[in-house]
C-alpha cells in the first residue's frame, strides 16, 4: 500500500511539467469535442489520436490517449443534455434525465451534475485501478493456456451478450472478429492462413485500420444516411456543480462508481452498459423512482458516474491480462504495444511504475474535464451547431490518415474502407460492433492458447474443465449462453419456484 | 445500437450469408496444410482454430435462420430496399469517399490538396438542396472551397509538421 503511494507520488512528480500538462489539457479538449459531436465516438477519437501521437515518447502519447478517452466519454453528455442526442453511446442513458432537465430550463445544472458525476466517477475508477490492478495482476500470474483460452472466449461471449439488444447477433459479430484475427501468418509456424496469395494480408488485419473503419467510416455513412435534423439548443443556466447534488446523492455516486468500475473490468463490455446498469441500480434503490426519466438529478448523476468510472475499470484488464475492457480500451492496448509497453500478467513484476503512471494519467484527465466542464460551455455549444455535412468529410479524411500513418501502408486504407462498409451494413442489420473489435483483439490469444493447451495436455480436454479458474470461466461462458435460451431460463424459474415453495408457504403461514 | 430492428426476412438473408461464409471457412480450413512434414502435432495445426470458429459461425447462422423462419420470414419474403433514390445520400457519400481514398490519395497529388478537394466536394454536394432552396448556391460553393482548403491545410500542418506523422 505504502509502496503504491510512493510510486503514485513519483508518477505525479514526473508528469507535472508544463509541457505534459499542456498535452493533457489539449487532449481532454479534443476528447471533449469528439465526444460532444454526435457521430464521433471515443473509440474513433482514441484511434485517431494514436496516429497523431505515434512519434511522441510513450508516456506522453499514452497520457494524450487516456485524456482523449476520458474527455470523449464526458463530452458525450453535452449533446445528450443540450440536443437529446448521445454524443457517444455511453451517454444514451444521460439523455433521459439530462434532456428532461434541459427542457425545464435546467440545462446548466444538468451539465454541472454531469461534470461532478464524471469527475467523481473517474476518481472512484482510478482508486479501483490502483487497488485492483495489483490484485488482478497477482491472480493473472496463475493463468495458463487453458485459462487464457476461456478468458478470450468469455470476453467475446459476454461482450456479444451485453453490448447489443440481440445476443445471437452479438456472438456472430464476436466470432467474425475472432475469425478476422486468423487471417495472416499464425504465431506458431508462420503459416499463411486465408491470405489467398495477397502479400499484404500476410501481416494480418491491423486493429487500428479495422477499428477506424468500423467506428469512423461506418459512422460517417450512418450519419450522412439521413438528412440531419435542425439543431435546437435549449437555454441554460449556470454550469457550476452544486455541492448539494453531490452530498445528497453520495450513495448513488459510490454505488454507480463501483458498478462502472466493475463493468469496466469485464472484457469488452464498456461504458454504455456501465451507464445503463448504474442508472437501473440507482432507480431500483431510489426513493424518488417516479422522477426517473422526467429530469431526475439522481438518474443523471448515476449514468454519468457509471460511464466515467468504467474508463479506469476498462484499463485494469488491459494492464493485467492484455485484454481490453471496452472498445476504446482495445485501441489503448494496441497503442501500448505500438509504443513498446508490454501489458499482461507480469506488469506488476516488471513495470509496476507504469500502473501508477496510468493512475496519474486518469487523475490529470479528470482535472482536465473538470476545468473544461466549468469553462467551455459556450464554445461547445458553438461546435455543436456546426452542420454534420461539414464535420463528416473531415472525419473521413482523418480516417484515411489514421489508417495509413501507423505503418505507412496503402493497404491499411483499403482495410479501413472494407471494414467501414461491412460495419455500416452490419449496423443497419442490428449487429453490434464492440464484439467484432474484441474478437479481432482476442483472436490471437484464443488461437495460441487453445493449441498450446491441447499440446500440453496431448489432446486431453480435461484440463480445460478441471483446473479451478478454467472451471469457473467455463461455467461463466456456459451460463452466459444458457441465460439466453428461454427454455432454460423458464426451467430454472420453475425449479426455483418449486424449491422455494415450502419456504414461501411457511412465511405466508407465519 | 440501432433501435430499428430489421425484418425477419433480412435476418434470414444475413443468416444465409453467415452460413455460406462459415462453410467456406470450414472447407478452406479442412484443405489447409497440416504441416505433417514438420512433424507438427494435429493439435497445433494452423487450421484447427479457424475450422472450429467456422463451425461455431455455421451453428449461429443456422440458429439465426431458424429464428427468422419462426418469426415469419417466409411469409413476407421481400427486402424493403426501396427506390435507389432513397439511398442517394449513402451512395454519393460512398462514391466520394472511395474516389478520395483510392483515386486521389497516392495519385501524386499533394495530400492537403486532395483533402481540400474532397472536403469541398462533399460539403457542396450535401448542402446543395438547402443552398438551392435558399438561392445561395454560389456562396455555398465558395464557402465549401474555403472550408476544404482550411481543413486540408490544417490537417497537413498538424499531422506532418507539428506531430511528424507521415501522410499518404
Amino acid at each position: 500500500m505504502f509502496d503504491g503511494l510512493l510510486l503514485f507520488g513519483h508518477s505525479i512528480a514526473t508528469f507535472a511539467t508544463p509541457t505534459t500538462i499542456a498535452y493533457a489539457l489539449g487532449a481532454c479538449l479534443v476528447g471533449l469535442i469528439i465526444g460532444a459531436l454526435p457521430g464521433l465516438t471515443a473509440t474513433m477519437g482514441v484511434a485517431l489520436m494514436t496516429t497523431l501521437t505515434i512519434a511522441l515518447p510513450s508516456n506522453v502519447a499514452l497520457l494524450i490517449l487516456i485524456c482523449t478517452y476520458v474527455g470523449a466519454i464526458y463530452g458525450g453528455s453535452r449533446s445528450a443534455i443540450l440536443l437529446n442526442i448521445p454524443g457517444t453511446p455511453a451517454s444514451a442513458a444521460s439523455c433521459l434525465d439530462g434532456y428532461a432537465l434541459a427542457r425545464q430550463g435546467l440545462a446548466g445544472r444538468a451539465m454541472g451534475i454531469a461534470t461532478s458525476g464524471s469527475v467523481l466517477g473517474t476518481w472512484i475508477g482510478m482508486i479501483g485501478l490502483a487497488l485492483f490492478t495489483p490484485v488482478l495482476g497477482e491472480m493473472a500470474l496463475k493463468f495458463g493456456a487453458y485459462e487464457f483460452f476461456w478468458l478470450a472466449l468469455f470476453g467475446v461471449v459476454i461482450s456479444g451478450n451485453l453490448t447489443g439488444n440481440d445476443a445471437l447477433k452479438g456472438w456472430i459479430a464476436g466470432f467474425l472478429g475472432l475469425f478476422v484475427a486468423m487471417i495472416g501468418q499464425e504465431g506458431m509456424y508462420a503459416y499463411d492462413r486465408f491470405t489467398f496469395g495477397i502479400h499484404d494480408l500476410s501481416g494480418g488485419i491491423s486493429l487500428i485500420p479495422a477499428l477506424v473503419g468500423a467506428f469512423g467510416f461506418a459512422e460517417v455513412l450512418t450519419v450522412i444516411k439521413e438528412r440531419p435534423p435542425k439543431i435546437i439548443i435549449n437555454a441554460f443556466d449556470t454550469v457550476i456543480p452544486r455541492i448539494q447534488d453531490v452530498t445528497q446523492y453520495w450513495r448513488t455516486i459510490i454505488r454507480s462508481g463501483l458498478i462502472g468500475t466493475g463493468i469496466g473490468i469485464v472484457p469488452g463490455v464498456g461504458e454504455d452498459v456501465a451507464a445503463w446498469s448504474s442508472y437501473a441500480a440507482a432507480r431500483r434503490a431510489s426513493k424518488e423512482k417516479d422522477k426517473f426519466g422526467k429530469g431526475s438529478v439522481e438518474g443523471l448523476m448515476a449514468a454519468e458516474t457509471g460511464d466515467n468510472a468504467c474508463v479506469p475499470g476498462a484499463v485494469i484488464p488491459v494492464l493485467t491480462l492484455a485484454v481490453p475492457g471496452s472498445a476504446p480500451a482495445a485501441v489503448l492496448l494496441a497503442a501500448m504495444l505500438i509504443h513498446g509497453v508490454q501489458p499482461g500478467p507480469l506488469i506488476m513484476v516488471n513495470n509496476p511504475q507504469f500502473v501508477y503512471d496510468v493512475v496519474t494519467m486518469m487523475l490529470f484527465a479528470s482535472i482536465g474535464i473538470l476545468i473544461y466542464g466549468l469553462t467551455l460551455t459556450q464554445l461547445l455549444v458553438k461546435i455543436l451547431q456546426v452542420p454534420q455535412t461539414m464535420v463528416m468529410p473531415v472525419v473521413f479524411v482523418l480516417c484515411t490518415v489514421g489508417s495509413f500513418a501507423i505503418a505507412s501502408r496503402f493497404f491499411d486504407i483499403y482495410v479501413m474502407l472494407a471494414f467501414g462498409v461491412i460495419g455500416f451494413i452490419m449496423r443497419q442489420l442490428n449487429y453490434p460492433m464492440a464484439p467484432l473489435v474484441l474478437g479481432i483483439v482476442l483472436g490471437d490469444l484464443l488461437d495460441k492458447n487453445l493449441r498450446r493447451g491441447l499440446t500440453l495436455s496431448d489432446g486431453d480436454l480435461a484440463p480445460f474443465f478441471t483446473r479451478p479458474i478454467s472451471f469457473v470461466m467455463f461455467c461463466l461462458v456456459l451460463g452466459t449462453i444458457l441465460m439466453n435460451i428461454p427454455a432454460f431460463t423458464n426451467a430454472v424459474a420453475r425449479l426455483w419456484a418449486t424449491a422455494t415453495a415450502p419456504l414461501r408457504g411457511k412465511s405466508s403461514d407465519a | 445500437m440501432e433501435d430499428k430492428k430489421p425484418s425477419p426476412f433480412v435476418d434470414l438473408m444475413s443468416g444465409g450469408v453467415w452460413l455460406a461464409l462459415a462453410i467456406a471457412i470450414v472447407v478452406i480450413s479442412w484443405k489447409m496444410d497440416r504441416l505433417a512434414h514438420l512433424q507438427a502435432s494435429i493439435y497445433t495445426a494452423p487450421a484447427l482454430v479457424p475450422g472450429l470458429l467456422g463451425i461455431a459461425i455455421a451453428i449461429m447462422g443456422v440458429l439465426l435462420i431458424l429464428r427468422s423462419v419462426r418469426a415469419g420470414a417466409l411469409s413476407q419474403p421481400h427486402l424493403a430496399i426501396g427506390n435507389i433514390r432513397d439511398h442517394w445520400r449513402v451512395l454519393t457519400a460512398l462514391a466520394l469517399c472511395f474516389v478520395f481514398a483510392i483515386g486521389l490519395i497516392g495519385s501524386g497529388m499533394p495530400f492537403w490538396l486532395a483533402a481540400a478537394l474532397f472536403i469541398a466536394a462533399f460539403v457542396f454536394v450535401f448542402q446543395f438542396e438547402d443552398r438551392k432552396a435558399a438561392g445561395t448556391l454560389l456562396r455555398g460553393a465558395g464557402l465549401a472551397v474555403v472550408f476544404g482548403l482550411v481543413c486540408g491545410g490544417a490537417i497537413h500542418y498538424v499531422f506532418q509538421e507539428l506531430f511528424l506523422v507521415r501522410l499518404p
